[in-house]
């Protein structure tokens, strides 16, 4: 750590002085590899744990979703869910194959429009929190959340007339192997939007608007233009979660997301950024797979241990009370999450020496102690 | 043309007036002060100027051009930059990020090229950072490149929002209170440093300042606001030795008082600045 | 509502959804009044506010059956004890959750309140009970007939002119509180700044406590007047994902923070609810209204105040 004196010392070897050998990026490869392991393995495996790791990718572009609206542009959304459904709804309507197989352009359309749609929803909402701040707008984003589903996705024509609308995968994808596959490509898209997100000046625009919305217009940024932009992208990459939704289930229905269903993924997804870390693309994404894969592991483990009658009954309290354990033990005693765990691992895949500490990460700075960073 | 004119500019708050009918102008490559004594509304006629208050009744020109409805953001594009009285940063970014954010009208790509991570954003963003690096050289705070914010001291806090300023290269800067919080020395050293900016950099500098040492050194004109009104203007010798001025700041910090801290040297033959503009007989507003 | 109408009379239209709206209305003013309590002090949205009124109704309900190795208690002692559970656990959530993050932004909080409505749920759903089932009426406790006259056909039951009177009292009692105790004068003090009300003499800490411990008491009678047929129950998180979300719009629509507000906001949005509600076959070309407008109507009521009047009707801030 440097002294804090106030010594103008002029031009000093910048932060490159330690590169990475070939021999360092080879173990970083090789730690990875029982990641990927796990990653790609277990679902090429069994045809269950596939379909368990597409849910997780939802969730992980949900998450990465809320991170972008959330972690960096400081808006408080608690009604993700809409946008994930309104991308379901819109990919499996456009697509509306019947009882056929979709084809694969049609299925891309689908996909893409679904996002689209998805993001133009999302920027409704966005105009309204431009008037709307902090706590309130957190309740406006809730109800935003339950009255979409309840009231557009009820509507018989979009519904299916309440039997669900088929959304037939194309041949290639019906396998769920391969559909997986799919669902991890257009995870690694949204990454791909995250890391340019940070590396530019759209990240750095949410960030300052976030942090102080004066000081972010003195520096230049139009508040309001990117305010919008955050949540345009937020909903793009849930409407295109939605879109695999609806292929994952090979139908939509609005069932899904409504009143109670509705409420719950709400829930689950606050707790998932929070536990995560906001920010963290690495936590959320972590926090993501966790939360999704949770049903099936208890499950699993019930199966094992002979508790399995009790625990379907209970499924849905069992899960509530570890999520909420886990969040409140997060909000109270670790504000950065699974990312600032996680931190010392990432920094030293990106090419970092591996240090346990740091000079502090960004999600803990908007939690912690002190600064009005998410608006209240 | 002056860079900066401002005319009759008049805003109220409910029922309070605070700024009165403020004319002042500022001219290219001065440095012009605006005193008075606190609340006399010299941060609020700087809120006007920038686009962050409406005001009620006046006019802001930038190079002749009428921007008094101009919203903030847009000013920023267009050359004005500006800090504030508590430091206007980005409080959970690095020093790198908040100079690579500073620059953002610079940036030369749009948000959906960055999104989509074209070429021209990779080469863009390296010369972003490589202009930060320069600014930090100029002000001598590399060794605090990725520091985060919240580990800096008031004063280094204080310049690096100078160089945050001075990122997107702007024709105009407004700087609220550049010396608070500082001791006499850096206040001389920010003096030298103003005026090595001036001489370096083109930039036409209007400054709200209380430290009369600082003022008589850099200023070439100033203008005294109380209670939102114009209460004298000249250059400083001549306000500083105002009745007007004198009978104002005595409820507050006296001058006298702020003169015993150490005398500016005297540099101004070093540098070949613009002469004072001279404004005629001293005008004194009533 | 429970209607008994022989005859199709026109005055329905209105009858219906004024007593239905009413007596919503006064399950919202109840959820309100712990709102509003709890945002004049904390500047937080509790969203555990729910949970704090089912553990009332779960405790009640479970002394009043004599579940499991609990005993059968009287009617008004075993509400008496399910008011109490929602004040211990109102406590323990000051203690172990808002307590430590007294001084975060207030977002923090707010998301540490869904975590603990989520927690109450989950353990609520552990308990043995029948979890569909719900409370007695207090008519139902005492034998008494259960509705107190007809209107034009429809019921007027006592359970919901109960909540009604309750609602007003503790309303009226709210506002004197803050206005002439010292309790109350202590906390608005510590809601605006701790270090300065500590200087005075206030011991923050114990009226944070105090507060929580009123809002559960609020919550809890809410439940236990609330968890009883027709529509009510001891459903975990029943009452978070039903009546919650409305009952935070009339508190905004009455004032975040105006105690007599959520009152008049709950009253005023339980009837706008209803009217969203009731049968428009009467009118022609108003049948074809989505299933869910009485929940638009709501969202529409909430956006309008938020972007035309934020402090609501008798709220004191912008």
């Amino acid at each position: 750590m440097a002294a804090q004196t106030e010594v103008f010392t002029g031009f000093q070897p910048g932060p490159h002085a330690d590169r990475v050998s070939a021999g360092g990026w080879m173990l970083r490869a090789a730690a990875l590899l029982p990641v990927l392991a796990l990653v790609l393995v277990l679902p090429a495996h069994s045809d269950d744990w596939a379909n368990n790791a597409i849910y997780a990718a939802i969730f992980a572009m949900v998450g990465l979703s809320m991170n972008v609206l959330v972690g960096y542009t400081g808006q408080i959304s608690l009604g993700q869910q809409a946008f994930l459904g309104i991308g379901a709804l819109t990919a499996a309507n456009v697509v509306n194959t019947g009882t056929a197989a979709a084809d694969p352009f049609t299925f891309a359309v689908g996909i893409v429009t679904g996002a689209l749609v998805a993001a133009g929803a999302a920027a409704v909402l966005g105009a309204i929190a431009l008037r709307i701040r902090g706590l309130y707008l957190a309740l406006v984003t809730l109800i935003f959340g339950s009255v979409t589903a309840d009231a557009i996705f009820t509507i018989p024509s979009l519904n299916g007339h309440d039997a669900g609308v088929p959304a037939y995968r194309p041949t290639a994808l019906q396998g769920n192997f391969a559909f997986y596959l799919f669902a991890l490509a257009m995870v690694a898209v949204c990454i791909y939007v995250d890391v340019w997100i940070r590396r530019s000046k759209v990240g750095r625009g949410l960030i300052a608007l976030r942090d102080n919305e004066l000081v972010a217009s003195a520096f230049g940024i139009n508040v309001l233009g990117y305010k919008l932009l955050g949540f345009v992208i937020s909903g793009a990459m849930a409407g295109l979660a939605g879109g695999v939704f609806a292929f994952r289930s090979q139908a939509f229905s609005d069932k899904d997301f409504t009143s109670a269903a509705g409420f719950n993924l709400a829930l689950i997804f606050v707790v998932m950024v929070v536990v995560g870390g906001l920010g963290s693309r690495a936590g959320v994404i972590a926090a993501a797979a966790f939360f999704a894969l949770l049903d099936p592991l208890l499950t699993g483990f019930a199966h094992h241990t002979g508790w399995l009658s009790w625990y379907t009954g209970h499924k849905q309290y069992i899960q509530n009370v570890i999520g909420a354990g886990l969040l409140l033990q997060t909000v109270i005693f670790n504000p950065g999450g699974l990312g600032q765990v996680l931190r010392p691992f990432t920094q030293w895949f990106g090419g970092k020496r591996f240090s346990l500490h740091d000079e502090g990460d960004a999600a803990a700075a908007a939690l912690g102690g002190g600064g009005d960073n998410v608006r209240a | 043309m002056s860079v900066l004119e401002v005319h009759d500019l008049t805003i109220r708050f409910g029922g309070l007036t605070a700024i009165d009918n403020l004319s002042l102008s500022v001219d290219e490559w001065e440095i012009v002060g605006l005193m008075g004594p606190n609340g006399a509304g010299k941060t609020t006629a700087f809120n006007c100027i920038t686009g962050f208050y409406k005001p009620n009744a006046g006019r802001v020109l930038y190079r002749g051009e009428d921007v008094t409805r101009v919203p903030p953001h847009r000013k920023a594009a267009m050359g004005i930059g500006r800090t504030f009285q508590n430091v206007g940063m980005v409080k959970s970014e690095t020093v790198l990020e908040n100079l690579l954010t500073a620059q953002h009208t610079k940036a030369g790509y749009n948000p959906l090229q960055a999104l989509a991570g074209a070429s021209a954003v990779r080469h863009r963003e390296k010369e972003l950072a490589a202009h930060a690096d320069a600014i930090l050289e100029l002000l001598g705070l590399t060794a605090f490149r990725d520091r985060r914010l919240g580990s800096l001291s008031y004063g280094t806090l204080k310049l690096l929002e100078l160089g945050c300023a001075l990122a997107s290269d702007p024709d105009l800067l407004l700087l609220d209170e550049p010396s608070s919080g500082m001791g006499p020395e850096e206040s001389h050293e920010l003096g030298e440093r103003l005026l090595a900016l001036r001489q370096a950099l083109g930039v036409t500098m209007l400054l709200i300042e209380h430290h009369v040492p600082l003022v008589a050194a850099v200023c070439d004109y100033v203008y005294v606001l109380n209670f939102g009104k114009l209460l004298a203007e000249g250059d400083p010798d001549h306000v500083r030795n105002h009745p007007e001025v004198v009978a104002a700041y005595l409820g507050g910090e006296a001058p006298e008082a702020l003169e015993q801290t150490e005398a500016p040297a005297e540099d101004a033959a070093a540098i070949p600045a613009k002469p004072r503009r001279p404004r005629g007989a001293k005008k004194e507003a009533s | 509502m429970h209607v008994v109408a022989d005859t199709f009379s026109p005055q329905l239209h209105l009858v219906t959804p004024l007593i239905s709206g009413l007596a919503n209305g006064a399950a919202y003013g109840l959820f309100g009044l712990g709102l509003v309590l709890l945002y004049k002090s904390n500047r937080i949205f509790n969203f555990a506010q729910g949970e704090f009124a089912t553990v009332a109704a779960v405790v009640a309900f479970m002394f009043d059956r004599g579940i499991g190795w609990l005993p059968k208690l009287p009617y008004f002692i075993a509400i008496a004890v399910g008011v109490l559970a929602a004040v211990l656990v109102a406590m323990a959530t000051e203690r172990v959750v808002i307590r430590p993050l007294f001084h975060r932004p207030r977002v923090v909080l707010v998301v540490a309140t869904v975590g603990v409505a989520l927690f109450l749920i989950g353990i609520e759903g552990l308990l043995p009970y029948p979890q569909t089932a719900s409370m007695r009426t207090i008519s139902d406790a005492l034998s008494v007939k259960s509705y107190l006259t007809q209107i034009d056909g429809v019921v007027v039951l006592d359970q919901d002119v109960a909540k009604l009177i309750v609602l007003a009292a503790l309303a009226v009692l709210a506002y004197l509180f803050f206005r002439h105790t010292g309790t109350g004068t202590a906390i608005l003090a510590v809601s605006q700044d701790t270090t300065a009300a500590r200087v005075v003499g206030i011991s923050v800490e114990r009226v944070s406590m105090v507060t929580w411990a009123i809002a559960g008491f609020l919550g809890g009678v809410a439940g236990v007047l609330l968890a009883v047929p027709p529509s009510g129950s001891v459903t975990p998180g029943a009452f978070t994902g039903l009546t919650l979300t409305v009952a935070f719009s009339s508190a905004v629509l009455g004032g975040m923070t105006s105690l007599p507000g959520a009152f008049v906001g709950g009253i005023l949005l339980g009837l706008i609810e209803a009217f969203a509600n009731a049968d428009h076959s009467f009118v022609p070309g108003l049948n074809n209204l989505p299933a869910a407008q009485s929940e638009v109507a709501v969202a529409v009521v909430l956006l309008l105040v938020l972007l035309i009047r934020p402090r609501g009707l008798l709220g004191q801030e912008a």
